[in-house]
């Protein structure tokens, strides 16, 4: 493995109140590594991922992604322009989506590039327009989000994402709010942004997806890092016996 | 509510299925027109009994008559100050709310203070204070030598009634702002942060746009009040309608017939706006489904 992660997490640290929700995590992330969490509803693993472009605010540790690097700690408070600019070379979708309900689905993908990233107007529409024919939604670019379905909903948002050009994307369980027959669709965009190269950290319970996508799988649980391994490793001969309990029941239902 | 005649469109009659349903259908609407038959009954029988006992008054509707286009001339006067201070007040209630939100301890100190003050005072004494007792400070200011800083302070009546009656709505539409704003649900917030929108972007291109929908139909509902409240400033002489109807009572007392009228010109001001804000709400409603 090359030695220059693009994401490096080093004693993350989380507590909500009393509640110690991330505890000394560290771990990497390279370029064109496609990073699948699991771990049980409750287990830390969305925290984690929105600690990394400081939706969560982290209580302690160091998130460096890319070329910028930020800290915090009891005493040490990040810099507004350092979160935004770490925010800049993350993607992230939501598992709600998300979409701006009063734009449409073109304003929607371009709102970043043209309010923050400063592009005119036109540059930014010529951008967005691939971005959306990558997502298969060329058609839908003057509908309101209120128009589509869940799946071209997302599809809108993982368009929106990438507008950006991050350095890595991140998806917080992307599928989970689907209802079953459109989760296909998400998760071919998926696929293909893999394929192509792209730096991706999914928390999912799609296993049939973890399996066949990630390079890497993190089972997360309580707070800490339990396993992590390739997908082979963590389904078919997993070391921990937590993971074992953990994918058990799963097995039969995914058909792993 | 509005109660409909035709039958749905597509309705089969010689589909048993759907003839039951439309059996259903206009057995809804007889019990909808039943209930505004006899709401509407009950309306007539007040009316009716209200005349009646204005009659036994010995009403002089020959007065009425006469002054009414002198009345009337003070509902576009009531309009003027309404419209100019709702106007001012949801640009004071913006700040306000913004204020509150910031995070900043010097905004949101200074707009909370501007809200409990106003709140916890009444707007007569407000309308006294502004009109009656800023002048005092004005003349100290200018016996200091601040000729120009002394005059700002001394309002004419129209001024001060407007400017009263904006502070007031505006504190309590701080509040509405307020609420507006957050109802806005957290994950259009998270999704503005995570395209790396600055606090300020974020209100302004995703939060705003949004909160707006939700608060003009308050904003309507208060502008309804206020042409209510503006009767307040007849106390320093504004030709509005209270103003001119207290006028013309006290000639020749004619208290009942003069006030009589001012509430019927209030009333169908509210009924003309509260029309034209329930339309707004309706379009509001079906926002984003172009």
């Amino acid at each position: 493995m090359n030695a220059n992660p693009i994401i490096r997490v080093e004693h993350l640290h989380k507590w909500f109140d009393l509640l110690h929700i991330i505890k000394d995590v560290s771990f990497t992330v390279q370029l064109r590594e496609v990073l699948v969490i699991i771990g049980r509803s409750g287990s830390g693993k969305s925290t984690l991922l929105r600690c990394l472009n400081f939706l969560e605010e982290p209580s302690a540790g160091t998130i460096s992604i890319a070329d910028k690097s930020v800290t915090c700690g009891v005493g040490v408070r990040p810099d507004r322009n350092q979160i935004l600019s770490l925010r800049l070379s993350t993607g992230m979708v939501f598992q709600e989506f998300n979409l701006f309900p009063h734009m449409t689905v073109i304003e929607n993908v371009i709102e970043g590039l043209v309010t923050v990233k400063k592009l005119n107007k036109a540059e930014a529409i010529t951008l967005g327009e691939q971005y959306l024919g990558k997502v298969g939604l060329l058609e839908k670019r003057d509908e309101h989000p209120i128009r589509l379905s869940g799946g071209q909903k997302q599809r809108v948002a993982i368009a929106r994402a990438l507008a950006m050009q991050p350095s890595v994307m991140l998806f917080d369980e992307p599928t989970s709010a689907l209802d079953p027959e459109l989760i296909g669709e998400v998760l071919d965009v998926m696929k293909q942004l893999a394929y192509e190269g792209t730096t991706m950290l999914v928390v999912t319970h799609e296993m049939g997806f973890a399996r066949d996508v990630a390079d890497r799988i993190m089972h997360v649980d309580h707070g800490e890092i339990i396993e992590e391994g390739t997908p082979e490793q963590i389904f078919d001969e997993p070391k921990d016996i937590r993971t074992k309990t953990f994918l058990e029941p799963l097995r039969k239902v995914q058909h792993l | 509510m509005s109660v409909e005649t035709a039958p749905p469109l597509g309705a089969d009659f010689t589909d048993p299925d759907m003839a039951m349903g439309l059996q259903f259908i206009a057995q809804e609407r007889r019990i909808r027109l039943a209930h505004m038959f006899q709401v509407g009954l009950v309306w007539l029988v007040l009316v009716v009994i209200f005349s009646f006992a204005l009659l036994l008054m010995n009403i002089d509707p020959a007065y009425i008559v006469d002054h009414i286009d002198f009345v009337l001339k003070g509902v576009w006067v009531t309009i003027g100050v309404s419209l100019a201070s709702i106007i001012i007040a949801s640009v004071l209630a913006l700040f306000g709310a913004l204020g509150r939100l910031s995070g900043n301890p010097i905004a949101d100190g200074i707009s909370g203070f501007y809200v409990s003050v106003i709140r916890g005072t009444p707007l007569l004494i407000q309308i006294y204070i502004i009109y009656l007792g800023l002048p005092q400070i004005g003349r100290q200011l200018q016996i200091a030598g601040f000729q120009q800083l002394g005059s700002v302070f001394t309002l004419s009546a129209i001024q001060s009634g407007i400017l009263a009656l904006s502070l007031n709505y505006g504190a309590y539409m701080t509040e509405i702002f307020r609420a507006g704003i957050q109802s806005i649900s957290h994950g259009q917030r998270e999704a503005a942060a995570a395209i790396g929108m600055t606090r300020w972007q974020m209100m302004r291109r995703v939060i705003l746009p949004q909160a707006v929908r939700v608060i003009i139909p308050d904003i309507g509902n208060q502008f309804i009040a206020m042409q209510k409240d503006s009767a307040l400033v007849s106390v320093m002489g504004i030709w509005e309608i209270t103003y001119r109807a207290n006028r013309l009572a006290r000639q020749e007392s004619k208290f009942m017939e003069m006030f009589l009228l001012a509430a019927a010109l209030y009333f169908i001001l509210t009924i003309i706006s509260t029309f034209f804000q329930s339309r707004l709400e309706r379009r509001l409603a079906h926002a984003y489904e172009r």
